[in-house]
């Protein structure tokens, strides 16, 4: 062929290759941001590193705010902001300290401020499906998905010896604080009230999947009643 | 290779060979040995009774159960110290007192066992070790790896070099023939332009073709530049590739969460889902709930927990803090522009959505975490235009007074009567398409 290639042609094409080469990213970038005006709240969130922000901080500030850490503790001693009045007593600091005389203290005096009816032991089902039933298994047999899936240590049943008398004091203090090396502390998870509401689930399990009061079923005629 | 040469040709080296061939097959045949109806007694019993706080091979919140007998030999009594700690401490037993001072005086209740039972818990965890070892599953192939994704671009560089060679031999032919025809003619050969100045000449012969072509050209570029605008900054949903970045710890949702697995609760972890705007990141104090009795894992074994035990400051051999903490610094997934307010709790608590439905298949298919959604205004349109609100019958009190509202008032009668159209009322009706709902 006499023709050749305009070489502008070429070096258009040579560029365009190039630039298209260049867009192999980086997986951890999270990308381009379209208008990044409003894209990060000038006023802090969770979750952002407003260290990545040259929009607000400037340059400098934001290299100095790189990298610390976004979620932290509250101040020691802070009493949470409930979102009713009438709440607002759970969410006083918890008086019994982590130690095995504060176990037996608040299994002496500790009482749960709910009266325990259908209505709040439905509620605490709710929440023990959550947060509880992975190792305390559905009926509370200590025969959870994780302990039967993943060779968990198994926590005794509800209704067995160990913990069939067991005082609702101390089944706060144990979500509070977590028991011994298995049970850890779930006071991060559950608040002082939802303490409270899955107690009301436990001691129904622990009376045979009864309120207490009533006659407990034999465990058997419970499984076929269901 | 070499060492069985040297051994066949050594015979006293072969016969050492020998002999611990042997013994290794009188070990197996040991092993082969255990009373299958003992052992599975004294596994129940030890499941119901010890195994919150003991394992049978490791120390836990108590020691590990496995030769306790021996321990004991000498000390004192085995059986009444597992029936009463408390007491045996209190008759006097130096060992018992030592053992309840090194295990940080935790109280171990008295265990209503009889002796056969206890020799049968016993016999379960001195042979624990050895009939695991010989039941240990071998390890799972690893799963095959994932399809490639198809690469095509090789194939169009190929349909373009292709479409190139035909278009320039038949502009050659196209040439050689009119030049065939001009010489005919006496005429001179057609002058020699190059690519573009041919371009040029057709356009100057055919002006009309040529402005409807570049008229054609800038409305296809401009149609494309619009459409490629709206995926910036858009990763994840049908059309674009889902933002998956790295994490520092190989947490494996599928693992953790999936159905057929440990069935964690997607809320177990995120437990802000239901309460606040946010669903949370777990801090590692809840991934200590459970891995401060797990340090070993079914496919990274005790390398990826160990990275949380250093975050959290657990040293696994002393089953202690030291109060040294690293936080995690986890990559973001999920980034919604601050111009838009989102709320977790409002979907999840009071929509009830399941979190896949947004999330994807977490729990099933994810071992590493990637956006599944795009995230763009229009697909949360999509859904709050189809979705239905259950406003009758509602347990919620929000709803119960919509409900009153639109059922008790003439106003309300005519506006329900517009929202049932579609015989159902979607979020759409209910203010889920209101700009100051979200844009605030």
């Amino acid at each position: 062929m006499s023709k050749t290639i305009n070489p502008a042609i070429i070096a258009v094409a040579t560029g365009a290759m190039a630039l298209l080469g260049g867009c192999t990213s980086d997986p951890d970038s999270p990308g381009l941001e379209y208008m990044p005006d409003m894209y990060r709240s000038p006023a802090i969130e969770a979750y952002v590193d407003y260290g990545q922000d040259p929009y607000y901080f400037g340059d400098s500030l934001a290299k100095a705010q790189r990298n610390t850490m976004s979620a932290r503790l509250p101040v020691e001693g802070t009493i949470p902001f409930a979102g009713h009045e009438e709440d607002a007593a759970y969410n006083f600091p918890y008086a019994y300290p982590r130690t095995e005389e504060g176990y037996e203290a608040a299994g002496r005096e500790l009482h749960s401020p709910i009266p325990m009816t259908e209505a709040t032991v439905a509620q605490g089902k709710e929440i023990y499906d959550i947060f509880c039933i992975e190792c305390h298994g559905a009926k509370g047999q200590g025969d959870g998905t994780v302990v039967n899936k993943g060779n968990y240590p198994p926590p005794p049943a509800y209704d067995g010896n160990q913990l069939k008398d067991l005082p609702e004091g101390k089944m706060y203090h144990s979500i509070s604080y977590g028991r011994n090396i298995a049970m850890g502390a779930h006071a991060s998870q559950l608040s002082p009230k939802e303490r409270w509401l899955v107690i009301q689930y436990v001691k129904y399990l622990q009376h045979g999947g009864k309120m207490p009061g009533e006659a407990p079923q034999a465990s058997t005629t419970t499984a076929e009643a269901q | 290779m070499s060492l069985v040469y040297r051994l066949l040709n050594r015979p006293s080296r072969l016969f050492g060979a020998a002999a611990i061939f042997t013994f290794l097959l009188i070990g197996t045949a040991a092993h082969a040995q255990v009373d299958e109806a003992e052992y599975g007694a004294g596994e129940k019993l030890f499941k119901a009774n010890c195994g919150s706080c003991h394992k049978p091979d490791k120390d836990m919140t108590g020691p590990a159960v496995a030769g306790a007998k021996e321990r004991w030999d000498g000390k004192g009594d085995v059986h009444a110290w597992i029936k009463d700690s408390q007491g045996y401490i209190k008759s006097g037993n130096a060992h018992a007192k030592q053992l309840f001072e090194d295990h940080n005086k935790i109280v171990m209740p008295p265990q209503p066992l009889t002796d056969a039972e206890i020799d049968q818990v016993l016999y379960y965890a001195d042979n624990f070790a050895t009939v695991n070892a010989k039941k240990a599953p071998a390890k799972e192939a690893p799963a095959a790896g994932t399809a490639e994704p198809a690469v095509t671009w090789p194939w169009w560089l190929v349909i373009g070099a292709l479409f190139w060679i035909v278009l320039f031999s038949l502009g050659g032919v196209r040439k050689q023939l009119a030049n065939a025809v001009r010489e005919k003619q006496g005429l001179p050969p057609e002058k020699d332009l190059n690519t573009w100045g041919r371009i040029r000449r057709w356009a100057s012969r055919n002006k009309g073709w040529a402005s409807v072509v570049v008229l054609l050209f800038v409305v296809w570029m401009t149609v494309l530049l619009w459409n490629w605008m709206f995926n910036i900054g858009v990763y994840g949903g049908e059309k674009n590739a889902h933002y998956k970045p790295s994490q520092p710890i190989a947490f494996d949702h599928s693992l953790h969460a999936g159905k057929d697995n440990l069935a964690i609760n997607c809320q177990y972890c995120h437990s802000g889902a239901s309460k606040s705007r946010h669903a949370g990141i777990p801090s590692a104090n809840v991934c200590m709930n459970c891995h401060q009795a797990i340090s070993e894992g079914p496919k990274t074994g005790t390398e990826e927990i160990a990275k949380i035990y250093a975050a959290v400051g657990w040293d696994p051999g002393t089953m202690k803090y030291s109060g040294e903490q690293k936080p995690i610094k986890w990559n973001k997934v999920h980034n919604l522009p601050d111009h838009v307010y989102f709320n977790h709790s409002q979907h999840v608590a009071v929509a009830k959505l399941e979190c896949q439905q947004c999330h994807g298949p977490v729990d099933t298919e994810m071992d590493q975490v990637q956006q599944w959604s795009p995230l763009t205004m229009r697909w949360c349109l999509d859904c709050h235009n189809t979705t239905e609100v259950k406003v009758a019958g509602s347990d919620n009190g929000y709803y119960q007074e919509v409900h009153r509202r639109l059922t008790e008032t003439p106003m309300g009668r005519r506006e329900l009567k517009k929202y049932l159209e579609d015989e159902k009322i979607t979020v759409r009706e209910l203010g889920g398409f209101e700009c100051a709902k979200c844009h605030y």
